[in-house]
């Protein structure tokens, strides 16, 4: 699903001077894998998942996509591959204030090209636990049905990867966890996950974990706390 | 994204924040308004002009003769005009300008003591020839006209208007009644159907008619004309009709160049556009203001759009990231201030025809509501929100994703 091969991402400053985020970043992941991405603040891990998630182009290496190297994409291309292919689910929600739970999960649809099927969104919903929910306004709801929200859009349209960053950063532990199991039954369903985050509770939901420091993978391995042991669980 | 879709996601947006919108659609709404109305006003007014002239005409088949020069200016009476235009001016152009089919003429005064019973008046007077009348489609409403038997004989007959009726015979039958003109007798022949406004928006009816012979030899003692009315056969020819008459004019009074002609000769087509020029330096002033106020709405629009789009830069990164490209959000924001641009517009043209018909009902002028101006406005507010709606759905086009999805 994922293929990235010496993947570099360079900033620049506002005075010119470069910031090197990703060095040297090389890795595939499958289809249907649950994989997090862990490590320090500035370790390069946001930075990272905008290039997954074609938000962002790396300076330099190749990022392949279901074969297809997007890395050099037009902002017209890879606009279209994120509606199609990609779910993005944020720490801080990134809900439309003023909108109901529903006209949020719609939105990736407006940019299909074709109709907005309602009744999906509200299928979606019901899916994620808020089916009563759907003509609330966001800020009507509580910041775990928020989340759960969040990734009713990303799956609005049916996109194989979800992209997720720290979306438990913001949730106390019991939201946190019924977020976390939400996507674990996504993952189920044989979604892709890509899941990144500082807490070693949360990445104990994936199968496996990548180790980022200073813009390098330190260590990529299985989950130690996988197989659905339930001490994982508790530690989320 | 489909244009329906995005226009749709626009009123929507628009709707969620009212106040905001209101503030956008007020100034292309003032400027439009105005447009409406002064276009439709103006144009009510040169109608309204475009009809006195014809009620003071008659009709439009005829050139005027005026005694004095082109710098010549109000209406020319016996104690203003130069003593220049004779009877046989009259019979030359009659006869030697083929285009002319009759000339009618007039010998106006003014000041004269008109008296009737204990009342006097000092209506404006007209000597005319019998074919007056006839040339400037004037019509009798009750009695008779003055023919060219009264003329021959310089019979002491006249004909009054309907203002001199109503100040002089309230409420008793004018006919066969005698008044003093000037202390010459003289019996009233018929009365002369009401004929409204002049151009100048005095009324003509405040007026008498005598046969111009009596008035020349009985009543005034000048051999002079005031004005002529030569009718054409082609209406078409009045340009080469006024050439040959200006020609003949000069010759007959002995005018070489470089010496100006002592008379003036034009169209009523050229009065009406001298007159309505006046009306449209005017209006082109009034349009320049209402084009600012419509500029005005465009610059409120640009910075509301670009307050809004710093306020709504997570909402584009959202869009962004679930698949928005750059031209959709463009197209979103072009969209939006075009759209808001455009309703108030739409409200603007409302309360500009509104307001040209309360004009008109004030003023009693006829409303004349000018369709190309409406679709102008219309098109115009599209563009204004087009134009100024560009820089802001640049920069909101623009906004990183990524910076906007932070935190
Ligand atoms: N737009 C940018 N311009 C300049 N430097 C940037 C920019 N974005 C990120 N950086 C820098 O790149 C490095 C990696 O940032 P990144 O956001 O990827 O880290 P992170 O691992 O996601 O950290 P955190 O856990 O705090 O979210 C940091 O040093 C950061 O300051
Ligand atoms: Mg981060």
């Amino acid at each position: 699903m994922i293929e990235v091969s010496h993947l570099v991402k360079t900033y620049t400053r506002g005075d010119g001077t470069p910031v090197p985020a990703l060095k040297d970043i090389s890795f595939t992941i499958g289809r249907g894998e649950f994989v997090t991405i862990r490590g320090a603040s500035g370790s390069g891990k946001s930075s990272l998942l905008n290039i997954l998630g074609c938000l962002d182009t790396p300076t330099s290496g190749s990022y392949r996509l279901d074969g297809e190297d997007v890395s050099h994409y037009s902002d017209e291309r890879r606009s279209h591959t994120r509606n199609r292919k990609i779910g993005f689910v944020f720490q801080s929600f990134n809900l439309l204030p003023r909108t109901t739970a529903a006209e949020n999960v719609e939105i990736p649809a407006l940019y299909t090209g074709g109709a907005v099927d309602r009744g999906r969104a509200l299928a979606i919903l019901g899916q994620v636990g808020l089916g009563d929910r759907a003509e609330h306004y966001v800020t009507e709801l509580s910041g775990g049905e928020q989340q759960r929200v969040a990734i009713a859009r990303a799956l609005m349209n049916d996109p194989p990867l979800l992209l997720a960053d720290e979306p438990t950063g913001n949730l106390d532990s019991a939201a946190g966890e019924s977020v976390m199991q939400l996507l674990t039954d996504l993952h189920r369903e044989g979604r892709t996950i890509v899941l990144v985050t500082h807490d070693e509770g949360v990445a104990a939901y994936a199968e496996r974990e990548i180790m980022i420091r200073d813009g390098l993978v330190a260590a990529d391995r299985p989950q130690p706390g996988h197989a659905g042991s339930g001490a994982a669980r508790r530690q989320a | 994204m489909n244009i329906g879709r995005t226009i749709a996601m626009a009123l929507r947006t628009l709707s969620r924040n009212r106040l905001r919108s209101f503030l956008m659609m007020l100034g292309v709404m003032i400027g439009v308004a105005s447009l409406t109305a002064l276009a439709s006003v103006g144009e009510a007014t040169k109608q309204e002009t475009l009809r006195r002239f014809k009620r003071m005409l008659g009709t439009f088949d005829v050139v005027i003769v005026n005694p004095g020069g082109a710098s010549t200016r109000g209406m020319p009476s016996l104690t203003s005009a130069p003593p220049v235009l004779k009877q046989g001016d009259v019979e030359a152009i009659a006869k030697e300008v083929a285009l002319v089919k009759q000339v009618a003429v007039t010998q106006f005064a003014f000041d004269v003591d008109v008296k009737y019973g204990d009342k006097t008046v000092s209506p404006s007077i007209m000597g005319v020839s019998p074919n007056w009348a006839e040339v400037r489609g004037e019509e009798v409403a009750l009695g008779e006209g003055i023919t060219a038997e009264d003329n021959d004989t310089m019979a002491r007959v006249v004909v009054i208007g309907e203002d001199l009726r109503k100040a002089l015979f309230p409420a008793e039958d004018p006919i066969g009644k005698q008044i003093r003109i000037a202390d010459v007798p003289f019996q009233v022949k018929g009365v002369m159907a009401p004929r409204g406004m002049g151009p100048g928006g005095a009324s003509m009816d405040y007026t008498l008619a005598i046969p111009v012979a009596t008035a020349s030899r009985r009543l005034f003692n000048r051999d002079y004309y005031t004005g002529m009315l030569a009718q054409l056969r082609d209406p078409a020819q009045a340009d080469r009709a006024i050439a040959d008459i200006t020609a003949l004019l000069r010759e007959r009074h002995g005018i070489v160049p470089p010496g100006e002609d002592d008379f003036t000769v034009t169209s009523p087509k050229a009065q009406v556009a001298r007159v309505t020029d006046v009306g449209s330096t005017l209006s082109k002033v009034m349009l320049g203001v209402a084009a600012i106020a419509t500029l005005i709405g465009g610059v409120v629009i640009m910075s509301l759009m670009l307050i809004a789009v710093s306020e709504r830069r997570r909402e584009i990164g959202v869009r962004r990231a679930v698949g928005a490209s750059r031209r959709d959000i463009l197209a979103q924001f072009l969209t939006e201030a075009a759209v808001v641009s455009f309703l108030g517009g739409l409200v603007g043209i409302l309360v500009g025809v509104g307001g040209t018909l309360v004009a008109a009902s004030l003023t009693k002028l006829p409303p004349a509501i000018l369709w190309s101006a409406i679709g102008g406005a219309a098109l115009m507010s599209i563009a204004v929100g087009l134009v100024f709606g560009l820089q802001p759905a640049w920069r909101a086009a623009n906004v990183d994703p990524i910076q906007a999805l932070r935190s």
